[in-house]
């Protein structure tokens, strides 16, 4: 069990910034994911924690112990790669063995492990497999059980799922959250798939351009983002947002829309832009609704059935397309004119120039 | 290919028909370029090696101007049986310098894939420098190495004794001998068991020892289950070839000591090149002999192919 520390860690590639300096603290027992796009630095802050990367400045600390310069192997980390990096030539058992082995454990007591773990697993009758006659998911339930049996205080995983099918990944997905669940062991995830991070994650850590932009649990990150970033990529589809010319309580949209900004959001906007310019309106697609007397008028763009949900594109402009959740059973031709209203709930408000969002009191960003 | 070639066809068609008359068919063409080689290859292996097969249980001589006189297995026990006729020794001798030269290249050759596998400024210059024994002619590495060995003005006595006057006679010392033949061997084949490994170790993805290092097993551990058994396939192909050319070792022994002194370093194909030809032309005999080597080299090509399918099996 573990806490691990990041203080002002940094990583440069020559000249190039793989990670800005970044400040996290993983608590005991967290599942905590490290989220965003590839070449993020999403993985090489994973591989700095277990030490296959050096910093280049900043610490890192495991249980408050200075780890920075240590190897992987003096750290009691375990690292689970995404194209499961088994040993090709051993059978599952052996690939299992080879950590106790490595430590020279007493061969009943690395018996006893490998088929409490495997058991664990379900992957008891595939232990005399070799890895290459396999299946992605059981290949990666082999490297799971290979880090689960060493019985580390910190779980490393590099997008263990990536090189699954899609069929398999939800399977292993809530294998993972479920052994984690039992285990009760620090995770650290790293991906670049919102919807597991949003399923697996207590706390998501949002990177992008080797920054955090976000550190939240996924409601915090999901409602209230603290930047265009991961209004955007958090979410599928992201955040609507609309860029409109704020005046006076008043935020003028395409093409001659007129939103009333609801009174509690005027002073922390007034605060920012002054009394007029430019904000950045953003809401989820379920905080719109189509209402005969909404205040905001748009056409039907298109509208597609998502089985259990219809979402409408609605358009305010050429280039301004917001989407909406509707019910199943709704349906408009297109090119139907709409009215539309937001709950005033689920608003939020973005600096178009600092591309932050506006923060009011009683929401935390 | 049949066409119908009537008046009515417009001259375009025509045309065209005449020209496929002139063209050979698929099948045609195949014959044309087999045959040649195909009888090339009747004429130079398969039946000079089952007339040496037949011969090899006859009595016969080249030069004796006698038709071959049917002996039976009579060559073959004169072969194995006889004590007198010495053929044990070459066995034994051909038998030490393969197990002494190919185990030292193995070892050397592994050694060097190790040290030159980290890409380092010049890497890629001193791998072809090492490279470059292998691409010698035999006979030449054979005389080179006749000269080197030269106790009296050759280099290897004056870098290897301090007092390089008093210095061993390599090349007529029947214990040294065998051992300066192995030595040229293993200086020649070494960097060619260094390319195969190489080529293995290239092959080891970065991953694993990631891996390995990250279950914490020390360089020893990693060396042992992962880089060897990974290694291993392309090693038992290194050694296969090796082991087989050791068998059929006569130029390098031909160029440096003749089998001399005495017959101490008479592998099995010097001694058979002189029972055929050196003023012996003992056809019948060194047939039968030459069947044994061949017999011989195909039983260990099979162990070492068993072992290579179970080392890629596991």
């Amino acid at each position: 069990m573990a806490t691990i520390e990041l203080v002002q860690v940094e990583k440069l590639f020559g000249e190039m910034h793989a990670v800005k300096p970044m400040d996290l603290t993983i608590h005991d027992g967290e599942f905590v994911v490290l989220l965003g796009p590839s070449g993020c630095g999403k993985t090489t802050t994973l591989r700095m924690i277990s030490g296959l990367e050096a910093v280049t400045r900043g610490r890192i600390l495991l249980n408050g112990r200075d780890v920075t310069w240590e190897r992987p192997s003096e750290r009691d980390i375990a690292f689970v790669f995404q194209f499961f990096a088994l040993y090709s030539h051993m059978s599952a058992r052996q690939n299992i063995a080879f950590p106790l082995q490595a430590q020279g454990e007493a061969k009943a007591v690395i018996t006893q492990r490998v088929a409490d773990v495997a058991r664990l697993l379900r992957i008891e009758h595939l232990l005399d497999v070799r890895p290459g006659a396999l299946s992605g998911g059981d290949q990666q339930r082999v490297a799971l059980a290979r880090a689960l049996v060493r019985r580390p205080a910190a779980f490393l995983m590099d997008e263990p799922l990536g090189a699954l099918d899609a069929e398999f990944r939800e399977t292993m997905r809530a294998e993972i959250k479920r052994l984690h669940i039992d285990q009760h062991a620090t995770t650290v995830y790293v991906t670049h798939d919102q919807i597991e991070a949003m399923a697996m994650g207590d706390r998501i850590v949002v990177m992008s351009a080797a920054e955090v932009q976000q550190v939240g649990t996924p409601a915090e990150v999901y409602h209230n983002p603290s930047s265009l970033f991961v209004a955007r990529f958090i979410g599928s589809p992201g955040m609507n947002l609309i860029q409109g010319h704020y005046v006076n309580g008043v935020l003028h949209l395409p093409p001659s829309n007129r939103y009333t900004v609801p009174a509690r959001w005027v002073p922390a906007i007034q605060q920012v832009v002054g009394g007029e310019g430019d904000v950045i309106l953003g809401f989820r697609p379920e905080a719109a609704a189509v209402v005969s007397d909404g205040p905001l008028a748009a056409e039907v763009y298109a509208a597609d059935l998502h089985g259990s949900y219809t979402m409408l594109h609605l358009s305010l402009g050429p280039d301004e397309i917001v989407h909406s959740r509707a019910r199943r059973e709704t349906h408009y031709p297109i090119g139907t004119p709409v009215r539309f209203d937001l709950n005033p709930e689920m608003v939020r408000f973005f600096d178009p120039q600092t591309e932050r969002a506006i923060v009011r009191e009683g929401v935390p960003a | 290919m049949t066409s119908v070639n009537t008046p009515a066809l417009p001259a375009r068609a025509e045309r065209m028909s005449q020209h496929r008359r002139r063209q050979m068919s698929d099948r045609a063409i195949s014959q044309l370029f087999i045959w040649p080689t195909l009888i090339l290859l009747i004429l130079m292996n398969i039946f000079p090696l089952f007339y040496s097969l037949y011969l090899s249980f006859n009595d016969y001589s080249v030069i004796a101007n006698e038709p071959a006189e049917w002996v039976a297995l009579e060559n073959y026990q004169e072969i194995l049986a006889n004590q007198r006729s010495r053929y044990w020794h070459n066995f034994i001798v051909t038998g030490r310098y393969a197990v002494l030269s190919v185990g030292l290249q193995i070892v050397i050759g592994f050694g060097l894939a190790m040290l030159l596998r980290e890409k380092f400024r010049g890497s890629g210059l001193i791998t072809t420098l090492i490279l470059i024994p292998m691409m010698l002619s035999p006979v030449v590495v054979g005389l080179f190495w006749k000269l080197i060995f030269d106790p009296s003005k050759g280099i290897f006595n004056y870098l290897i004794y301090l007092d390089p006057r008093a210095g061993d006679q390599w090349l007529s010392n029947p214990t040294l001998g065998l051992w300066s033949i192995v030595i040229v061997d293993v200086w020649m084949w070494s960097p060619f068991v260094m390319l195969l490994v190489l080529s293995g170790l290239s092959a080891i993805p970065d991953y694993l020892y990631e891996a390995a290092a990250i279950d914490r097993a020390s360089a020893w551990f990693q060396f042992r289950r992962i880089t060897l058994p990974q290694v291993m396939p392309l090693l038992l192909i290194a050694v296969l070839f090796r082991t087989i050319e050791a068998f059929k070792a006569f130029d390098v022994v031909m160029g440096l000591t003749g089998g001399g002194p005495g017959d101490t370093t008479e592998t099995v194909a010097v001694r058979l090149y002189s029972e055929a030809f050196l003023g012996k032309f003992n056809t019948g005999e060194s047939s039968a002999l030459a069947y044994i080597v061949l017999i011989i080299i195909i039983a260990i090509s099979n162990l070492y192919i068993r072992a290579l399918n179970r080392a890629r099996e596991g």
